[in-house]
């Protein structure tokens, strides 16, 4: 690594702490595992022996928490012993009296020995038991520096050196993670035996983590330490699972000591984040304990996120809790599961830091119960940000100004309208807590439409950001599982929703978007769904306004009717179901392509009209004698191409692709077996065949080129 | 533990800036060594600042607050803490650590502050470290003019983090600890 040897560090010879520690962040950033464990190895020494004069373990601690981290085998296992016996001691056995200062050697500084007081703890009261990180000095010795540090490093070394197995190949996999199901032979510790470092170790982490958990529900003096405290006890009772999960002996231990604690910080709000750890533990162990644990869970997931969904630390912790224990979203009618409303909560309020844990989440929680409900929910995404706003401003009125609302009359801002009782249920039903299919109030609308005037705050609008994701996600997601009637459902839905979408357009349009590539998608899956919900498809079909609002929706469908509209597709579609299809379409076409286009005619994408073309062609080919009028259409498209009123409203390129699809139509109508062929393959269950109908265009113009081998270019 | 500690500035019509990081030690084996490791590594965490740049533009803008925000009247003023944005995401495996890593990041005037810590760690205290880093290292600037012209003391911001976070080990300091920390440091931080 270095140019010469004289340039190459080296930790062994070096005496000083500080300097050995400094030495140390040089050498464990080369990223060689020899230097690591040579590292490691110094330290252990430098801690097995009695330092010199002036010199402190105290800058040795981190070191050798840096390197168990980057190389967990670095030691052996007799040196482990030798750490683990030191921070066991350190732990248990610091001074339990103040440090004294050192001397000043001002004028005032007198040579009479005060008594040094003894520690106290975060309230002010005396200490009456072994010092921790919670205890309060005035000044501190070196070996309660020790405790500190011992403590700050106490989870890695218990994950990495604390299992049962000290696997030097792979440590880290092996200690702690695999042992809870296979309970340890504890063993007894009679006086006058000391137990094994590693069991000694455990004994003492415990104790001291019973004591953290003591110590953080005490009022404190500084209001800084009231933050200490929830961090520390965030860790001791991570700690405390950890070992149970090493020695199943302490469960009983730490299930009750838990339970206790929960009863005391459940209603403080302060403490929500702490609860995660501890549901975390029962989770993990209350099985074993045989502890029914049901009602945590159930105020972790009913309660908290209703609450406190505005705090961002703990949006994320939760989300990640619920990662990591996704196997509890399997059971659907488990607490975890009904709560998913709570959970989209944490999104709506923070979504973009918590999107992409989201991404990796939603999958758990879609099954057939409750898909539609999320379809509905992740629709209504913004809405609810908007909501939460609403319901944060009005909890922070003050009393006399929330019961001001007039039910008689319509409520002036959407804060009034929070309690009146035109929009109470329809707010209720958006923040609910858990999923209620049944309980859904007929229409949403009016309060998507109150909801308008929060459109354009940011927050909102970052929300809105995220649900096209989410959404192509849940289609890819459904597809897995769904059966008939859930596909058939989802597309009633999805043109339902078309028209009741919250009101920021670029939200709509990207929605629609993915709306509309989705829904080509589950006709694909199940085609006679065009048969069986011909009614609705028909509906939406024939608005002509859907065809300039909804382009993508709109267009996708047309395409789908062109596809799976037959026979072969379902043995139910009729000649007359054909035509009726066909008609509808053509009043449509007929209606955007006119000559001369009015102020009222829409104005649509010149895909649309394309797709709307060949979906008639296509129809056609199924029912011959629609072909005449197909063909008489399709003729009619070169004058429509060339009117003035219409080149000025679409581009030259546009024009000239729909002429040429046209001719391209029209000429393939004048085979119809041919066109028959081409346009009804068989049932295309296999890859090649989905290749030969994408690849259409392709063969439309390869037909016209066999018909009119005139001047123009070979397809390329 | 903490893998590494970055001092930012996000810019916001201008484009993000490392002004200042630290990585605590090298997992091995990850590549070949020297130049191209310490160049990945400057690579990577500027993917952390970028991120942690427009996590803190979004977070600003739905707080409804001003992007650049006003510096404090009188030099010696004490920043407060109190209204901090500050948020925590996660990176995915690859991108653009080999493993995952969860980001914890505070705001503070022009500047922002972040640490990069393996994915079981403990966040609140992360929190509280960032909390305690950014005054004293703040103390340690210049702040030369509005916007992130900062002057850096490397060699001070190096002895705080050596104190408060040695070789990324986060302490649990209780005030008093803190305070004698900082009298050892010979810090004269305003409580």
């Amino acid at each position: 690594m270095s140019p010469c040897n004289d340039l190459v560090l080296s930790c062994d010879e070096i005496q000083d702490t500080k300097l050995l520690s400094l030495v140390s962040s040089v050498l464990l950033a080369q990223g060689s595992r020899g230097e690591v464990a040579a590292v490691g190895q110094r330290v252990v020494q430098g801690l097995e022996r009695r330092l010199p004069e002036g010199q402190s373990a105290r800058f040795l601690l981190p070191v050798l928490a840096n390197v168990i981290s980057l190389s967990p085998g670095s030691l052996t296992e007799e040196q482990t012993n030798v750490v683990s016996k030191k921070l066991a001691d350190w732990l248990r056995y610091a001074s339990i009296q103040q440090g004294m200062a050192q001397p000043s050697g001002g004028f005032f500084s007198s040579p009479r020995t005060k008594q040094p007081a003894p520690i106290t703890e975060v309230d002010g009261a005396v200490a009456t038991d072994f010092f921790t990180v919670l205890s309060v000095a005035q000044h501190y010795t070196q070996d309660q520096w020790l405790n500190v540090q011992a403590f700050s490093m106490l989870r890695n070394w218990l994950l990495c050196y604390g299992g049962k197995e000290l696997d030097t190949l792979n440590p880290g996999a092996s200690a702690g993670g695999d042992s809870s199901g296979t309970p340890l032979v504890p063993v007894p510790a009679t006086p006058g035996r000391l137990l094994p470092p590693r069991e000694r170790l455990r004994d003492k982490a415990f104790a001291y983590c019973q004591r953290l958990v003591e110590q953080s529900t005490r009022r404190p003096l500084k209001k800084e330490d009231g933050d200490l405290q929830k961090a520390c006890l965030i860790e001791a009772v991570t700690i405390m699972d950890i070992i149970c999960k090493q020695d199943s002996s302490y469960v009983c231990r730490a299930v009750s000591c838990l339970k206790i604690l929960h009863s005391r910080i459940c209603g403080d709000a302060t403490y929500a984040r702490a609860l995660l750890p501890i549901a975390q533990l029962f989770l993990n162990h209350s099985k074993q304990a045989a502890v029914d644990s049901d009602a945590i869970y159930k105020h972790l997931f009913s309660d908290i996120p209703a609450l406190l969904f505005h705090n961002p630390s703990l949006a994320f912790e939760f989300v990640q809790f619920c990662k990591d224990n996704s196997q509890l979203f399997t059971d659907s009618s488990s607490i975890f599961r009904q709560s998913f409303p709570n959970l989209f909560k944490f999104l709506a309020w923070n979504s973009p830091a918590l999107i992409s844990e989201f991404v990796d989440l939603l999958p758990f929680l879609l099954d057939p119960g409750t898909a539609t409900e999320i379809f509905h929910l992740l629709l209504d995404l913004p809405c609810l940000t908007a909501a939460l706003d609403i319901q944060l401003r009005a909890a922070a009125l003050p009393v006399s100004e929330k019961a001001g609302a007039d039910p008689a009359g319509k409520p002036a801002t959407c804060l009034e309208a929070f309690h009146h009782p035109l929009y109470r249920s329809m707010f209720q039903y958006l923040l609910r807590s858990r999923a209620a299919p049944e309980d859904a109030p007929d229409s949403l609308v009016p309060l998507r439409q109150l909801l308008g005037s929060l459109a354009g705050s940011p927050r909102v609008v970052q929300c809105a950001e995220t649900v096209p994701v989410l959404l192509e996600l849940f289609f890819r997601v459904v597809a897995e599982f769904a059966d008939g009637s859930l596909i058939n459902q989802l597309v009633v839905l999805l043109l339902q929703r078309s028209d009741q979408l919250y009101d920021i357009p670029a939200f709509k349009e990207d929605v629609y978007r993915v709306l509309g590539s989705n829904l080509a998608m589950l006709c694909g899956l199940r085609p006679a769904l065009v048969v069986e919900l011909s009614t609705e498809i028909l509906e939406f079909s024939g608005a002509v306004s859907n065809i300039q609002s909804k382009e993508a929706i709109f267009t996708h469908m047309a395409w789908a009717v062109g596809e799976f509209l037959s026979v072969s597709h379902d043995k139910r579609c009729t000649v007359e179901q054909i035509t009726r299809f066909f008609e509808t379409l053509e009043a449509v076409l007929f209606e955007i392509t006119q000559l001369r286009p009015q102020a009222s005619t829409p104005s649509c994408a010149p895909r649309a009209i394309s797709v709307l073309m060949a979906t008639l062609t296509k129809l056609a080919a199924r029912s011959q004698d629609l072909i005449p009028r197909v063909s008489m259409f399709l003729s009619k498209m070169r004058t429509f191409v060339q009117s003035p009123a219409v080149t000025s409203v679409y581009c030259e390129e546009d024009l000239e692709e729909i002429l040429i699809r046209a001719t391209e139509l029209m000429n393939l109508l004048k085979m119809p077996s041919v066109a028959q062929f081409v346009f009804t393959p068989p049932v295309a269950s296999t890859r090649f065949q989905k290749e030969v109908n994408d690849s259409l265009p392709l063969a439309l113009r390869m037909v016209t080129q066999l018909l009119e081998p005139a001047a123009g270019s070979m397809p390329v | 533990m903490v893998r590494a500690f970055v001092l930012l500035a996000p810019g916001g019509p201008a484009p993000c800036r490392v002004l200042y990081a630290r990585t605590f030690g090298t997992p091995p084996g990850a590549g070949p060594g020297g130049p191209r490791q310490r160049l990945r590594r400057k690579e990577q965490l500027l993917v952390v600042a970028r991120q942690v740049a427009s996590q803190c533009q979004l977070l600003q803008a739905s707080l409804g607050r001003p992007s650049s925000p006003q510096l404090p009247q009188l030099p010696d003023e004490p920043v407060s803490l109190q209204d901090a944005p500050g948020g925590v995401f996660q990176m995915s495996p690859g991108d653009p650590f080999p493993e995952r890593v969860t980001v914890v990041w505070l705001s503070v005037l022009a500047l922002a502050f972040a640490l990069v810590c393996e994915p079981q760690e403990n966040l609140s205290l992360a929190e509280i470290t960032l909390r305690r880093l950014a005054p004293r290292l703040l103390l340690s600037l210049r702040l030369l003019g509005p916007g992130a012209d900062v002057l850096l003391r490397p060699d001070a911001a190096d002895g705080l983090l050596d104190r408060l976070l040695p070789h990324g080990q986060m302490l649990f300091l209780n005030e008093r600890f803190l305070q004698a920390m900082d009298r050892e440091l010979g810090l004269k931080v305003s409580r």
